[in-house]
């Protein structure tokens, strides 16, 4: 069993630090995009409301699998020249950043209604309001389902490799160890064992950042 | 590549029907899945033979069917037919073969490189037909029949693109599957060159279509099969990569079935058939006239 893992170390380790970079920079987008669709989302205006909306409906309705097609032979195909990396990390973190919309746009709402109120009566602007009070608030809340996204985005993260856009991750690099030793068990069961080794260790990461921020309540 | 390549293929049946005429073309209606068990075609003339319960034959003549696996999307092997949604190809042709020797109904599942050789081990599959090269780490794990074909490992590009050989691989986009001999080939020959491994060589196709990856390296019938979709690919000249002899393969250690696979292999060569079905899904493109291999298995691997 261990020989497996031993026997071919560096692709596994190259497997690990491929879909750390990928989830790692997915992360990102899905953070970035996320706050901004989130912003849309609980904006005083109906339009841009209904943009926000659009977003999220559309990227979280579509298949992970059909945003990738889209963003790397789609995009090639309409003459622009992206890389595979591009294309996943772009595709796994629009993907994700419906999501992470929408948990901060549930986080916003259960910021009372008073602090909001407070806030501009005090002479804030709408956005400093969101900016200032409502939006750290929100954070705060967000971490824990926060984290159950980022753990579901690595495990997403899969499927960028098993996908045309191919990236050489830890499922990939399972595969290759499979089709060249035929030890099928022990192949699947160290890719298993990095996936868990990431999302383990994210977990206590946010359980960290959650005793250290979240309100109680 | 969708369009294309339906228009091509459908092209293709329709002209091999109109230049073979019925008789030659007339045994693809017969493959359609759900014909019905068929019975010996006229090629074979005697009625097959009845093979001991404790056999794998005689357990496949039990239930009336073969489970072969073949590719699907690997023409001229093994592909789905996007007007009849059939399974067509020159693997299938030899898997009909199979069956009728057995007498008995061919069942085609798609086995990618990837997965072919766990459907072996684990029984998914009676036997595999997809383009499979014979090799020494395979032969550990599965049977395998005489080679039934003998491809030629080659390169693939643009028309114009500036590959003249496999030493201009490195640095270059290259495209391959996963599991097959060329992801080694490839690691040993072009140590330089980027890896794309996908899963299936339609993935490959479309990869180099669209300007994902550079080249495409793999046996030369399936590249083959490639430019007969799409004339704007062509071959690198120059020496070939590697010699790939196709073999099918069964499960490690049933002598029986692979000498009945043998016997049927050398009938179907012998007869005619096998020049017949090179003719149909390769020579009528090429251009190329070809004979049946003469190798065996030990002449391929000596130590199976």
């Amino acid at each position: 069993m261990i020989n497996v893992l031993t026997d071919n170390l560096d692709d596994f380790a190259s497997g690990l630090w491929v879909t750390t970079r990928l989830v790692a920079g997915s992360f990102v987008v899905a953070l970035v995009l996320g706050t901004l669709v989130a912003a849309l989302r609980v904006s005083a205006s109906g339009a841009l409301r209904r943009v926000g909306t659009v977003y999220v409906e559309i990227f979280r309705n579509v298949p992970l699998l059909v945003l990738l097609f889209i963003a790397f032979p789609g995009v090639l195909r309409g003459g622009v020249d992206i890389s595979p990396w591009t294309s996943g990390i772009i595709a796994l973190g629009v993907y994700t950043s419906a999501y992470v919309a929408e948990v901060l746009r549930s986080g916003v709402a259960a910021v009372s209604t008073g602090q909001l109120e407070a806030g501009l009566s005090l002479g804030f602007t709408p956005v400093s309001v969101l900016r200032r009070i409502v939006l750290p608030q929100a954070f705060r809340t967000v971490i824990g389902p926060l984290g159950s996204i980022t753990i579901a985005m690595i495990k997403n993260s899969a499927i960028v490799g098993a996908s045309i856009v191919a990236l050489p991750d830890i499922l990939k690099e399972a595969r290759i160890v499979n089709s060249n030793t035929f030890q099928t068990t022990e192949a699947f069961f160290w890719a298993a064992a990095c996936y868990l080794l990431l999302t383990v260790t994210l977990t206590f990461v946010f359980r960290g950042l959650e005793s250290r921020y979240a309100i109680r309540r | 590549m969708g369009q294309q390549r339906t228009r091509r293929w459908a092209a293709a049946l329709a002209a091999c029907s109109i230049a073979l005429g019925v008789a030659a073309c007339g045994d693809e209606e017969e493959e359609a899945p759900g014909a019905g068990a068929s019975t010996p075609a006229a090629t074979s003339t005697t009625p097959p033979e009845k093979f001991a319960a404790d056999t794998t034959m005689g357990k496949l003549q039990k239930k009336g069917e073969i489970t072969i696996g073949v590719k699907y999307d690997v023409p001229p092997f093994g592909f789905k037919n996007p007007s009849t949604g059939d399974i067509e190809g020159f693997d299938i042709d030899f898997g009909k073969a199979v069956a009728d020797a057995l007498g008995v109904k061919p069942k085609y599942i798609e086995a990618i490189s990837d997965n072919r050789i766990p459907f072996i081990t684990d029984g998914t599959a009676d036997l595999i037909l997809s383009t499979m090269t014979i090799n020494e780490e395979r032969v550990k794990e599965i049977n395998f029949t005489d080679p039934y074909f003998i491809a030629k490992g080659r390169i693939l590009q643009k028309k114009g693109g500036d590959i003249g050989g496999v030493e201009d691989l490195a640095g270059k986009r290259v495209c391959t599957a996963l599991g097959s001999t060329y992801e080694e080939t490839l690691k040993k020959e072009a140590p330089k060159a980027k890896l794309r491994l996908v899963d299936s060589y339609s993935e490959c196709l479309e990869l180099v279509q669209n300007g994902g990856v550079d080249a495409v390296s793999t046996d030369d019938v399936i590249l083959t099969g490639m430019i007969i979709q799409d004339d704007s690919l062509e071959l690198v000249e120059g020496e070939e990569l590697t010699t790939e002899p196709y073999g099918g393969g069964l499960k490690k250690g049933d002598t029986e079935f692979t000498e009945f696979l043998n016997g049927v292999l050398e009938k179907y060569e012998s007869d005619g058939r096998w020049k017949a079905a090179y003719q149909k899904w390769l020579g009528q493109y090429t251009g190329e006239k070809a004979e049946p291999p003469t190798q065996t298995l030990e002449d391929v691997v000596p130590a199976a």
